[in-house]
C-alpha cells in the first residue's frame, strides 16, 4: 500500500462513472435474460 | 480414465502447486505472508477474488442444478454488482486509512475489543466449517467416482494447499489462482463445446435453445415476489445484496483478497472487474449445464448418477427390486425419446399447437421419472444404510467420465482439484490471518519478532488446513453442498454484516450497544432457522440479522444514553 498514490480511476474522470457503469451491465443484463426467459419458456 | 488422463491431471497440479511454491517462497514477515507486500495488480485481484469464491462445489453443484432446476440460480447473483459498488464507495477507503490486515481490526478502532474478538470469532466459525465443506465436497465425488477412499481424496487436496500456501502465503493464493481460473475455465468452456458438438445433426443450436426453454430449463428470471421461494429476481436483488456486502465487504477470505493491492485504485478495479464478470461466468457454467441436460435427451443417462454407489446397492437384497426399476426407466427414456423426437420435428415446423402438447408430454414424462428416480434412491438408501443418496452433484462429472474423450477426462478432473484447491487456499489464508492478527498477536502474545508470527502464521494455516481435513472427513450431512455454504453463509453474515454497517454508518452507536445487539440478532437468527425453516427462504436470513442488529443497537444506545444522563 502506497499513501502517496493518488487514487485516479483509469480511463473515467469520476469513478462514480465506473460504479454506474457496473449498474448499467447489471440492468442490461437482468434485460436480456427477461427477454430470453419470455422467448424461450 | 486412462494413462493421458492421469498424466494430465498430476501434471496440471503438480506444475502449479510447485511453481506457486517456488516463485513465492522467502516470506521474511507477515506483512509478505498475509498481504503479499501489496503488490497485486487489479486484474490479479480480480481473478482471485472470482477463484477464492468459485469452489469445487460451484463446478459440481452448479451444472447439477442447472440440469434438475433451470436457470433460475442466476437471479442468486444479482445483488453482487450493486455489493460491489458499496463496498468501493464505502469500506475499500476505510481498510486502507487504517492500513489494516483484517477487516476485524477497524472494528476495535471503531467500537472496543470485545467487539473486534465477536466478530472475528462468528467468522472463524462460519470459515471454518466451510472449509471442510469446500474440501469435503470434491474429496467425496472424486473417491466415489475414482474408486479411492474419501480419507485419501481428502489429504490430497488439503496436502497440495498446505505446501503451497504455507510457503508462499498469501502471493502464493493469487500466483496459483491465475493459473488455476484459466484451466478451470478453459475446462468448462470445452465440456460445453463437446456437449453441444456430440448432439444430433439435426439439432442446432436454436433447437438446443428451444427444447431448453420448453421443458422449462431457460427461467432464467422470475418476477413474482414470494418469500418461501429462494431463486427470484427479488430474493437475489434485495438479500443477495446483503448477503454478498457481507461476504465481499466483512468476509476476511475476500478482504485479504483485495488488501494486497498496490493502492487503492487497483482495489476498486478489482472488485468491479468482479462486479462486471460474475454473472456472465455463472451464466456460462449453468449454461453448460443446460447442454447436458439436452445432450441426455438424446443419450439415456443413468437413472441414478453416483453410479458406484448404485453398483454397492444392486449386490444387496436390493438389488433385484433396483434392478426391475431399471427396466422400468429403460422402457420411460424410450418413450421419452420418441417425444423428445417429435418435439424437435414440431420446433422445425414452427408448429406452436404440436409444440406446446408435446413438451406437455415430456414433461409429464419427466414427472414419472422423477418418481422412479425418488423410488430408486430410497431403495439405495435403505440397501445402504447412511449413504448420501441425493445425486445431483454427480450428474456433471459422470457425464464427463462417461462421454468425453481421454483426455478432456483428466483436465476435467483437474478443473475440479484446482477449484477446490484455489477456494481452500484463499480460505486458510484468511482463517491463519485472523488467528494470528486478531487472535494471537492481539489478545495472547503482543510483543514478538517478525520472523516469530510469520511462523505463528504459517503454523494456523496447516492448523486450519488439518482441521478442515478432519470436518470434511466426518462430514457427511449436506444434501445438497452448494445449498448448505449459502445457508451456513446466510446464518452468520447478517450479524457480521449488520456490525460493520453500524460502525460505518450509526456514528451515535457505541461499543456496548452493537455488541449486545449483535448477540442477540445472532441468537434470533439461529431461532428463525430452528423454528421457521420451511417458512423463511435462507437468503432473508442476511436481511433479518442486519436489521435486527441495526435496531437493537439504536434501540440500547438511547437506552444507554439516558442511564448515563440519569
Amino acid at each position: 500500500m502506497s499513501p502517496t498514490t493518488p487514487d485516479r480511476p483509469p480511463v473515467f474522470k469520476h469513478w462514480r462513472t465506473w460504479y454506474w457503469l457496473v449498474l448499467g451491465v447489471l440492468a442490461i443484463q437482468i434485460l436480456v435474460y427477461s427477454w430470453l426467459t419470455r422467448l424461450f419458456l | 480414465m486412462n494413462t493421458l488422463d492421469w498424466c494430465i491431471l498430476f501434471g496440471t497440479l503438480l506444475s502449479i502447486v510447485l511453481y506457486g511454491t517456488w516463485k513465492t517462497r522467502g516470506n521474511k514477515n507477515i506483512d509478505g505472508y498475509l498481504k503479499g507486500d501489496n503488490s497485486m495488480r487489479w486484474w490479479m485481484m480480480g481473478v482471485s477474488i472470482m477463484a477464492t469464491q468459485a469452489s469445487a462445489i460451484t463446478f459440481l453443484s452448479t451444472p447439477g442444478q442447472a440440469i434438475e432446476d433451470g436457470m433460475r440460480f442466476l437471479q442468486f447473483y444479482f445483488g453482487l454488482p450493486i455489493a460491489m459498488v458499496i463496498i468501493s464507495i464505502t469500506m475499500v477507503p476505510i481498510y486502507y486509512k487504517l492500513k489494516v490486515f483484517t477487516a476485524y481490526e477497524y472494528l476495535e478502532s471503531r467500537f472496543d475489543l470485545k467487539t473486534r474478538l465477536l466478530a472475528a470469532i462468528l467468522f472463524l466459525i462460519l470459515r471454518g466449517l466451510s472449509a471442510g465443506i469446500t474440501l469435503f465436497a470434491p474429496a467425496l465425488v472424486l473417491s466415489t467416482i475414482l474408486g479411492w477412499p474419501t480419507p485419501f481424496t481428502t489429504m490430497l487436496i488439503g496436502g497440495f494447499v498446505i505446501i503451497y500456501v504455507t510457503a508462499g502465503g498469501t502471493k502464493a493464493v493469487s500466483l496459483t489462482q491465475r493459473q488455476q481460473m484459466a484451466v478451470i475455465m478453459g475446462g468448462m468452456i470445452l465440456a460445453g463445446i463437446l456437449a453441444y458438438t456430440m448432439l444430433p445433426k439435426q439439432v442446432s443450436f436454436t433447437d438446443t435453445v428451444k427444447l431448453a426453454g420448453s421443458l422449462g430449463r431457460m427461467n432464467i428470471i422470475n418476477t413474482e415476489f414470494n418469500l418461501n421461494d429462494r431463486y427470484n429476481i427479488w430474493s437475489g436483488l434485495i438479500a443477495g445484496t446483503f448477503l454478498f456486502l457481507s461476504y465481499f465487504g466483512t468476509d476476511q477470505s475476500q478482504v485479504s483478497r483485495y488488501l494486497t493491492g498496490t493502492s487503492i485504485t487497483e482495489s476498486r478495479l478489482g472488485l468491479i472487474f468482479n462486479g462486471l464478470l460474475k454473472i456472465p461466468m455463472q451464466f456460462m457454467i449453468l449454461f453448460i449445464g443446460v447442454l447436458v441436460f439436452v445432450f441426455y435427451l438424446f443419450n439415456q443417462p443413468p437413472v441414478f448418477h453416483n453410479v458406484v454407489l448404485k453398483e454397492r446397492a444392486m449386490q444387496t437384497p436390493q438389488g433385484r427390486q433396483l434392478q426391475a426399476y431399471e427396466q422400468q426407466y429403460d422402457v420411460l427414456y424410450a418413450e421419452k425419446r420418441q417425444s423428445v423426437d417429435r418435439l424437435v420435428e414440431a420446433i422445425h415446423h414452427d408448429d406452436d399447437a404440436q409444440v406446446n402438447v408435446l413438451k406437455e408430454e415430456v414433461k409429464g414424462l419427466e414427472a414419472r421419472e422423477r418418481v422412479l428416480r425418488d423410488s430408486v434412491r430410497a431403495t439405495i438408501a435403505t440397501a445402504v444404510p447412511g449413504a448420501k443418496v441425493q445425486d445431483r452433484d454427480y450428474i456433471f462429472l459422470n457425464f464427463v467420465l462417461q462421454h468425453l474423450p481421454n483426455g478432456i477426462i483428466g483436465l476435467l478432473l483437474a478443473v475440479i482439484f484446482s477449484a477446490a484447491m484455489s477456494s481452500m487456499a484463499g480460505e486458510l489464508n484468511a482463517l491463519a490471518s485472523t488467528t494470528t492478527v486478531d487472535i494471537y498477536k492481539r489478545s495472547l502474545k503482543a510483543e514478538a519478532s517478525a520472523k516469530h508470527y510469520l511462523r505463528a502464521s504459517q503454523g494456523f494455516t496447516v492448523l486450519w488446513a488439518l482441521l478442515a481435513m478432519v470436518f470434511a472427513m466426518l462430514a457427511t450431512f449436506a444434501e445438497n453442498l452448494i445449498q448448505f455454504v449459502n445457508i451456513v453463509g446466510s446464518l452468520f453474515y447478517g450479524t457480521i454484516l449488520g456490525i460493520f454497517l453500524t460502525a460505518f454508518y450509526l456514528k451515535r452507536v457505541q461499543a456496548n450497544a452493537v455488541f449486545w445487539a449483535a448477540i442477540i440478532a445472532e441468537g434470533v437468527v439461529l431461532f428463525c432457522y430452528y423454528s421457521f425453516r420451511e417458512e423463511i427462504a435462507f437468503l432473508l436470513y442476511n436481511v433479518i440479522g442486519c436489521g435486527v442488529v441495526i435496531i437493537l443497537s439504536l434501540i440500547f444506545q438511547v437506552f444507554a444514553k439516558r442511564t448515563h444522563s440519569a
